[in-house]
């Protein structure tokens, strides 16, 4: 229920429409935001994949909400723009178009940055709230990071998506 | 409808009068900004409660601006606007911060009341006596104890505070056995270690459950009761009016007396309540800018401020915080279960320097709590993100630290507690340009942090990493700095006999007008060196008694 009206607000958020990319001062193409985050953050932290954590359906959640600020949102696409822009200078590719050892090269590339550091950081918080985020939001349905790291506590649940 | 009490604000400082007037018969309303919970509506979600703050105001509809003066004089100005601004918003719900606090419940002591007289002055602080005495506020101690619910033990030691009875009514909640290594640490170092008192209760009394060992007790609302919020122990127990959802922002008097409170509803309609007599008790900023904001004719400076001192001398909770952590690797396979063990607390305190002496002169400390790191996961496994040389990891590397940070190693926190002191560059004042979402200019908090604060709170930190290396933790760090603590904040509207020098009186009545009380941290003129709960509901219960006499004559 809550993800299928997500669903409607990525239709028409920053995440729906494509990041336009320059590549020797002329325009290269197109990028898809969802499609990159969702690539980075399964190269970032892979374990959310093993969890059966819904890591993409978390960020159509999340950043939605009320306290996630327009400056926030602004980073994380200018991060997916510069991204790929860096993807193209080392490799001549896009980022979700590169063998999995070029994209972890192209990550290391970019935590040298100051940008870089910061919007893997961010989106490495974004995968841990999936990660950790109760069953009532629908992305962690197994509770399956709490067993991973013997979490006991944080009872009781929620009775209904308070986000 | 005339009621014979309006409270604005119901948390500590508003509770107990409406709980002690309306069952006594009088009729009290309560205006509360923010929805009402009950123990239902509270559970553990991390996402909601703490990164997203549900139980607070959004930055971007209510803000406060914040000047901060630093050491070298200068001053930087915030816009609290986003998500990475300062927020000093401690729960707008019923029951106020008070459902949301951890519960660490000190008194303070005879010598905190006097800290003029027994301290002497200190420059560029405006350090005074209370016009009350502990003697006077001892008996509201105890009644907290009994009403609220405090447990713990009292044991003996070189700081303890005069008790008119023996024992606490609730017997201290259930330890993790990290404590006997504590207290092992304490013994051979000669230190005292303590029983920290906590205001949740160990067994189902009160008409309350009593405590789950859930864990998360502070920033979450209790879903068992067993927390002494001022809603569960006080508001739930009283037939006073609550009228949720209802933004104070004006209150109308004439020269003598308070005439009506004026109040936006959530659709933005206003609202007029009147009373007998009007209590703020809106938690100490927003006191004070309730009342720089109340202006009129009669006062043109803001209500009660005619010698102009409303705002001034803010104060906060001096102090710091530190940590250790143990890690499987140097212990044994007994103590790493002890180590694991969820849900037991730890609860020790030492308040050996409550009072200690430096290059021959008599120095007011302070005290250290000692507890667990809070349970939240996301903050923990954030800590793991970098490496020992401040690079950021991920991929299997990522996997593996988290791994074992969360489950072979446990940090031990300390919090230091000792007075900031008040002085003239502390203060709230109101930002006419800036606005909220209710048109209404917003609080000016001007931050100030004397040195002084510093060097007692480095101090004490000293003593606390003492312990943490005798009982054998390794990364032991600490930070002492001149931030304040949002959630501990008091004065603004400091009590006194002098009117030049304070804006209420020993009764915490307004000197200038005949029937505005402010009962909420903002009358505290120093802060001890202790949390204020304690001391703001006792006070609240004693103006409790006095406005009882009033109304009955």
């Amino acid at each position: 229920m809550i993800l299928s009206t997500r669903r409607n607000f990525f239709k028409q958020s920053f995440l729906g429409g494509a990041v336009l990319l320059f590549y020797n001062s002329s325009l290269y193409g197109a990028a898809e935001p969802l499609k990159t985050l969702t690539f980075a953050q399964e190269d970032l932290f892979p374990k959310t994949k093993e969890l059966n954590v819904d890591t993409a359906s978390y960020l159509l959640l999340i950043l939605d909400h009320s306290r996630i600020s327009t400056a926030h949102k602004e980073f994380l696409r200018n991060g997916v723009q510069w991204l790929h822009e860096e993807s193209l200078r080392l490799y001549g590719k896009l980022y979700y178009n590169l063998s999995r050892q070029n994209r972890q090269e192209v990550l290391q590339k970019i935590s040298e940055y100051g940008w870089g550091e910061s919007w893997i950081e961010a989106l490495l918080t974004y995968s841990m709230e999936a990660l950790l985020s109760d069953i009532v939001y629908g992305v962690n349905k197994k509770d399956a990071a709490q067993r991973w790291l013997g979490f006991r506590a944080g009872l009781p649940h929620p009775k209904r998506a308070y986000l | 409808m005339m009621y014979d009490v309006c409270i604005i604000g119901s948390g500590a400082g508003g509770a107990p009068i409406a709980y002690e007037l309306s069952r006594a018969g009088f009729l009290v309303v309560v205006l509360e900004k923010g929805k009402e919970y009950k123990e239902d509506d509270f559970n553990k979600d991390e996402l909601a409660v703490s990164r997203r703050e549900l139980f607070t105001p959004d930055l971007k509809e209510e803000q406060h601006v914040i000047y901060e003066l630093d050491e070298h004089n200068e001053r930087t100005r915030y816009v609290g606007r986003s998500e990475h601004q300062w927020s000093f918003w401690n729960g707008s719900m019923v029951g106020g911060s008070s459902n949301l606090m951890s519960g660490y419940f000190h008194r303070m002591k005879p010598n905190d009341f006097k800290l003029l007289s027994t301290y002497g002055e200190i420059e560029g602080a405006n350090v005074v006596d209370w016009p009350l005495s502990y003697e006077e506020l001892e008996p509201y101690y105890e009644k907290v104890e009994r009403i609220v619910g405090v447990s713990g033990e009292v044991v003996a030691h070189s700081f303890l505070e005069p008790r008119s009875t023996p024992h606490f009514p609730y017997a201290k909640l259930e330890e993790n056995r990290v404590t006997k290594w504590f207290d092992s640490a304490c013994k051979s170092l000669g230190f005292e270690s303590i029983p920290t008192p906590r205001a949740i209760i160990p067994h189902a009394a009160l008409g309350r459950n009593g405590c789950s060992y859930s864990n998360f007790c502070g920033s979450y609302g209790c879903a068992t009761g067993a927390k002494g919020s001022a809603r569960v122990a006080l508001l739930q127990k009283c037939d006073a009016t609550i009228i949720t959802e209802a933004f104070v922002y004006k209150l109308e008097s004439d020269a003598i007396k308070v005439t009506k409170a004026h109040y936006y509803d959530s659709n933005m309609k206003t609202h007029e309540v009147s009373a007998k007599i009007f209590v703020v008790a809106a938690q100490a900023i927003e006191s004070s800018r309730l009342l720089l904001n109340s202006k009129n004719r009669f006062f043109p400076y803001g209500l009660a401020n005619n010698n102009h001192q409303v705002g001034k001398n803010l104060i906060f909770s001096a102090g710091g915080a530190g940590e250790g952590r143990f890690r499987f690797e140097t212990l044994t396979y007994e103590q790493q279960k002890e180590l694991m063990e969820v849900g037991l607390f730890f609860n020790r305190s030492l308040q050996q320097w409550y009072e200690y002496k430096k290059s021959d002169k008599k120095i007011k400390g302070g005290t250290i709590d000692f507890l667990f790191e809070h349970q939240n996961l996301i903050p923990r496994i954030k800590r793991a993100f970098y490496d020992e040389n401040g690079k950021i990891l991920w991929g299997e590397a990522l996997v593996q630290k988290i791994h074992k940070e969360l489950t072979t190693s446990r940090v031990l926190n300390f919090e230091v507690f000792n007075d900031w002191l008040p002085t003239d560059e502390c203060f709230v004042g109101i930002e006419e340009n800036v606005r909220d979402k209710y048109g209404i200019a917003v609080g000016a908090i001007h931050l100030y942090s004397h040195p002084h604060d510093r060097e007692v709170g480095n101090d004490l930190a000293k003593k606390a990493v003492q312990a943490l290396e005798k009982m054998g933790a390794s990364e032991i760090s600490y930070s002492v700095s001149a931030a304040p603590p949002p959630n501990l904040v008091a004065g603004g509207c400091r009590f006194g006999e002098n009117p030049q020098t304070s804006v209420l009186d020993k009764n915490c009545k307004a000197h200038a007008l005949e029937n505005l009380y402010v009962t909420d941290a903002s009358f505290m003129p120093t802060g001890g060196s202790v949390p204020y709960t304690w001391t703001i509901y006792a006070n609240a219960f004693r103006i409790a008694d006095i406005l009882h006499k009033r109304l009955e004559s």
